[in-house]
């Protein structure tokens, strides 16, 4: 079964991750989501079910470190509104 | 590690970050503008179409198209670089590997809609699927049946099909909708006759977001035994769809609704009882002979995993997006009066809010909201000056049709982009009724309808 130090640094990198996006609506979404799905799984205990959730977790993260990568290739020109206004 | 410095150096040089205020007082220095004319020297302003605004606007307009997934595009992008083969060529690996991803496509599809991977048909988005529908199923049964019902509610594509077929000498029923935006039951049983060839009607409005009784309606059809089409571009991946409990026949599909790609439909076909069409796209007999053409690989793989996606995610984004919009419109109503939601609030999506502001006029108000993108009517319609037909259709007023804006409200909306929403829509509107003698005479309590305007 995955430990759960673990399962918190795999948090750790999917918000870090997250938090790179030039976008502001999918790096907000990346951030909330992240959270929300490890709040959901909070409470399993079968171990294979952790696993799964684990392995899950961790192609997701591929996911968006790959998605990220070409997102800052072609970085936006302009600002949204609600990066500009505090 | 070096990939991540070179990315940030190149971001940092293109996109030099001034936090904090707008700065207003830079103009355009036409010398240092590179080629387009668009953008001002100033990267904060944009500059378009004589409006200026200082920055992207929020996007509330997910009725009109949705922005794609990071996930969707991940996966397009693996298919559009290996998958080029032909999906129909049978010799080699090429088209095998092909022809895998689209059958993986339509296993995903199907999934969502609880249907057989066999009975989907991909196209080129829902209007095709619309058009095929309507004018194959009434082509190929044209000797027994000229009838076809419709609502007055359904979109462009459903409505110009049918008046297509009215100039080839078929019949059309154009079903009211009552005030809440649904279908009576009653009037659909009594205008259904011996040659009904066809009963249309969407599950999810476009413009106001009602969600219409479809089982009732499927069960109607079912016991008089006529094929029902629906339009559920708006409604896959949102609310729950089943083709067995809606007893649907047709089913017309669109990826760009769903966070998947622009360009790229699916078409429902039901196999038992078998249903018969006469394919609009006439060719090598592809896709069941029903639309002939190569299939665009990489677009069918991008909808199938968007609407796996959205199975997954139903549940999660459901609860999120009744919460924006309870914010939104409870936002609204806190500091506004006079503000009308355009259809029913019970039997609707929750993603779709309709709001008619009165003694306000609309196209300055639209003006006024330049920094939200959202729409008034649909974005079919709104090339012409005439308000919208569905809002007709619901016995709305000309003055608060005009008035009418549409907020959508989709996955990637956060709690502050509704926060600002609300203040600017707020701001304008009071700033248009502070303007308004109407809203003045309104205060002092006079009644506008029984004013007699004099003539000059």
């Amino acid at each position: 079964m995955v430990a759960k130090c673990q399962v918190i640094s795999l948090c750790r990198s999917l918000l870090r991750a997250g938090c790179k996006y030039p976008d502001y609506n999918i790096r907000e979404y990346t951030k909330r989501r992240t959270l929300d799905g490890f709040r959901m799984n909070k409470n399993l205990t079968d171990p294979s079910k952790v696993n799964d959730a684990y392995a899950e977790g961790k192609e997701q993260l591929e996911v968006v470190e790959r998605v990220l990568k070409v997102y800052l290739a072609y970085p936006p020109k302009t600002k949204n509104i609600m990066e500009l206004k505090v | 590690m070096t990939s991540k410095a070179v990315f940030s150096t190149i971001r940092r040089s293109l996109t030099k970050p001034r936090g904090g205020a707008v700065s207003r007082g830079h103009h355009l220095s036409t010398s240092a503008a590179t080629a387009s004319e668009s953008y001002a020297s100033d990267e904060h302003a944009i500059l378009m179409k004589g409006v200026r605004i200082s920055g992207r606007p929020l996007y509330l307009d997910m009725q009109s198209t949705t922005p794609l997934d990071p996930r969707v595009f991940d996966a397009m992008n693996a298919s559009s670089i290996y998958d080029y083969g032909n999906p129909h060529s049978r010799t080699h690996l090429y088209g095998w590997e092909a022809e895998n991803a689209v059958e993986v496509a339509r296993i995903q599809v199907a999934k969502l809609i609880g249907a057989s991977s066999k009975e989907i048909v991909f196209l080129s988005g829902a209007t095709e699927a619309n058009n095929t529908v309507v004018k194959g199923v009434m082509h190929f049964y044209k000797d027994k049946k000229r009838h076809v019902i419709t609502t007055q509610t359904e979109h462009k594509c459903v409505l110009d099909s049918c008046r297509h077929l009215q100039q080839e000498g078929f019949e059309v029923t154009y079903l009211p909708v009552k005030t809440d935006g649904l279908v009576d039951l009653e009037m659909l049983r009594e205008s259904i006759r011996p040659d009904t060839g066809l009963v249309s009607v969407m599950a999810v409005n476009n413009e106001i977001g009602v969600v219409q009784p479809m089982e009732e309606i499927g069960r109607i059809c079912k016991e008089h035994k006529i094929p029902f089409h629906t339009d559920a571009a708006q409604a896959i991946g949102k609310i729950p769809v089943d083709v067995e409990k809606w007893n649907v026949s047709f089913m017309s599909m669109s990826g760009h609704k769903i966070y998947g790609p622009k360009g790229v439909g699916a078409m429902y076909v039901r196999r038992r009882p078998r249903v018969r069409l006469e394919p609009l796209m006439n060719g090598g007999g592809q896709e069941r002979g029903l639309r002939s053409g190569t299939l665009a690989t990489q677009q069918v793989v991008g909808f199938g995993v968007a609407c796996e996606l959205a199975m997954k995610e139903m549940e999660y984004d459901e609860k999120w997006i009744k919460r924006l919009q309870e914010r939104l419109l409870n936002g609204v109503r806190e500091k506004l009066d006079g503000v009308v939601v355009n259809g029913s609030l019970e039997s609707r999506y929750a993603g779709n809010l309709n709001l008619s502001f009165a003694y306000v006029e609309g196209e300055s108000l639209l003006m006024g909201l330049k920094e939200v993108a959202v729409s008034s009517g649909s974005a079919c319609t709104s090339a012409s000056l005439e308000p919208s037909y569905v809002l007709r259709a619901l016995g709305v007023d000309e003055d608060m049709a005009h008035t009418s804006i549409r907020f959508g409200i989709g996955r990637f909306t956060t709690e502050e982009e509704i926060d600002k929403a609300v203040e600017l829509t707020v701001k304008q509107v009071e700033k248009l009724r502070e303007m308004s003698p109407l809203y003045e005479m309104v205060k002092d309590g006079i009644d506008i309808k029984n004013i007699q305007w004099s003539q000059h």
